[in-house]
């Protein structure tokens, strides 16, 4: 019978007399592609969009033109987020189980102190709503370049518990240069989109029909686990660093909660 | 003449957009990448496309590598996503086939001892079972001895925590060696 040690060592002999296939050229091939121009702002949306199709959603959705302005573009641009309207949501796949983080896709459990020492902006807390029952903090390049902070409120008095995510309150911070995107949202035809204003910040209330939200990894990449509906949205651009506050909450709730920000 | 460039001074010079720098890391890391997503996708071309989009990928987010990092994780942390995410939208993946080297294959015409050739003939055999396991297990194997990655890199490269990577690992030889055992080889 063979030993631990034995059948490792075997496995480390085995690894010299690979036949692994030839290894390309690549450094020349790279070299040549990142010469090029860094590609248009959000190219990889659509091919993202149809991979996601495939292989994460029961139905198509037919996306139709939108065409903001170029003044709110701009807006969403520094807002990190990507909107697109749909005719017909798709239906995500069921969330994983498992904890919090894991089904949402918020990263790893952590304390408040712990992550502030991890990013670089100021991590705001909302005063109404006091310290958070959990914190998780996402880095790259899961994360977005420098990385992602998840307040969780599990039940406040007042608050209902949002079935899109099983607790009252998310409260999500990331900051970026100004053309990092580091969210995407598909908004139904019974989505409303408002802009709002919280202390001089500018922001967005998404409301309504629950809309899809997924996060984008620090390569750009649209992270397909992390696709889910998501309810009432507050977004707020807090001079770089943008604040996402999910649940299932008024309007004048969710101002409330981001006035008390600090 | 300045002796060979240290990783941290190539990324340092990439980062600060000097093409050539990077295309020296490339050339540094283009074998264990390649493979890296070779044993992930199981198809050479798929894990040509990997490697090379990941080694873009990781160009553009240079911003997010941290000064004094190691470089191998973070590379193939990159290039694995890169490769998972091909095997998946391809809808299947393809069924690794390891296979020895020709001249480390039993029955060659290369004269060799009769010691040489039952070792030949053990490694082919222990390759089978390798190849026979669950792709979670042939990953973690596959990465850690036959990539001979760190623990560190072989989490990067599976996409999962560190600390996971031990326990799999130690399941995976469990399994493995269940199936040596079974097989009754000499």
């Amino acid at each position: 019978m063979p030993e631990a040690a034995d059948l490792e060592q075997r496995l480390v002999l085995l690894q010299a007399e690979i036949d692994w296939p030839a290894t390309p050229a690549l450094a020349a091939r790279v070299r040549a592609r990142i010469a090029a121009p860094a590609p248009a702002p959000r190219p990889w949306f659509q091919n993202r969009w149809a991979m996601a199709a495939a292989a994460v959603l029961v139905v198509l959705a037919a996306l139709v033109a939108y065409t903001p302005s170029r003044d709110a573009i701009a807006s969403w641009i520094n807002l990190h987020t990507i909107f697109t309207r749909v005719n017909q949501l798709p239906t995500p796949s069921p969330l994983p189980s498992g904890p919090l983080g894991k089904r949402l896709g918020l990263g790893d459990p952590t304390t408040l102190e712990r992550a502030q020492s991890k990013v670089s902006w100021h991590i705001l807390v909302p005063a109404s709503l006091g310290r958070p029952d959990e914190v998780y903090l996402q880095l790259p390049p899961q994360g977005p370049p420098k990385g992602e902070v998840t307040l969780v409120y599990k039940s406040r008095p007042g608050l209902k518990t949002a079935g899109e995510t099983g607790v009252a309150v998310l409260v999500t911070e990331a900051s970026g240069t100004v053309d990092t995107q580091m969210f995407g949202k598909l908004l139904g035809n019974s989505t409303t989109l408002e802009e709002v204003t919280v202390n001089g910040h500018k922001g967005y209330w998404i409301a309504g029909q629950p809309h899809i939200f997924f996060f984008i990894d620090a390569n750009g990449q649209f992270r397909d686990e992390t696709l889910r509906l998501a309810t009432n949205t507050l977004l707020i651009d807090y001079d770089g660093t943008v604040i996402r506050i999910e649940g299932d909450l008024t309007n004048a709730q969710a101002l409330e909660i981001a006035a008390s920000l600090s | 003449m300045e002796g060979r460039p240290t990783d941290g001074e190539l990324f340092s010079r990439a980062q600060r957009g000097n093409e050539a720098a990077y295309e020296e890391i490339v050339r540094r890391y283009q074998d264990v990448a390649f493979r890296t997503a070779y044993v992930i996708t199981g198809s050479a071309a798929d894990a040509e496309d990997a490697a090379q989009e990941g080694f873009v990928k990781a160009y553009r987010a240079l911003a997010t590598f941290r000064t004094g990092a190691e470089p191998r994780p973070w590379l193939l942390r990159i290039v694995a996503n890169e490769a998972r995410n091909r095997a998946r939208s391809a809808g299947r993946r393809h069924q690794l086939e390891l296979r020895l080297a020709e001249r480390f294959r039993p029955g060659d015409a290369a004269p060799s001892p009769e010691a040489a050739a039952v070792a030949a003939e053990d490694h082919t055999w222990l390759l089978g079972l390798v190849n026979e396991l669950s792709e979670e297990d042939r990953l973690v194997i596959s990465s850690r001895y036959l990539l001979e990655l760190s623990g560190e890199e072989t989490a990067a490269a599976l996409g999962i925590p560190e600390g996971t990577v031990k326990s799999r690992l130690s399941r995976a030889l469990a399994r493995l060696r269940q199936r040596i055992e079974g097989g009754a080889h000499a």
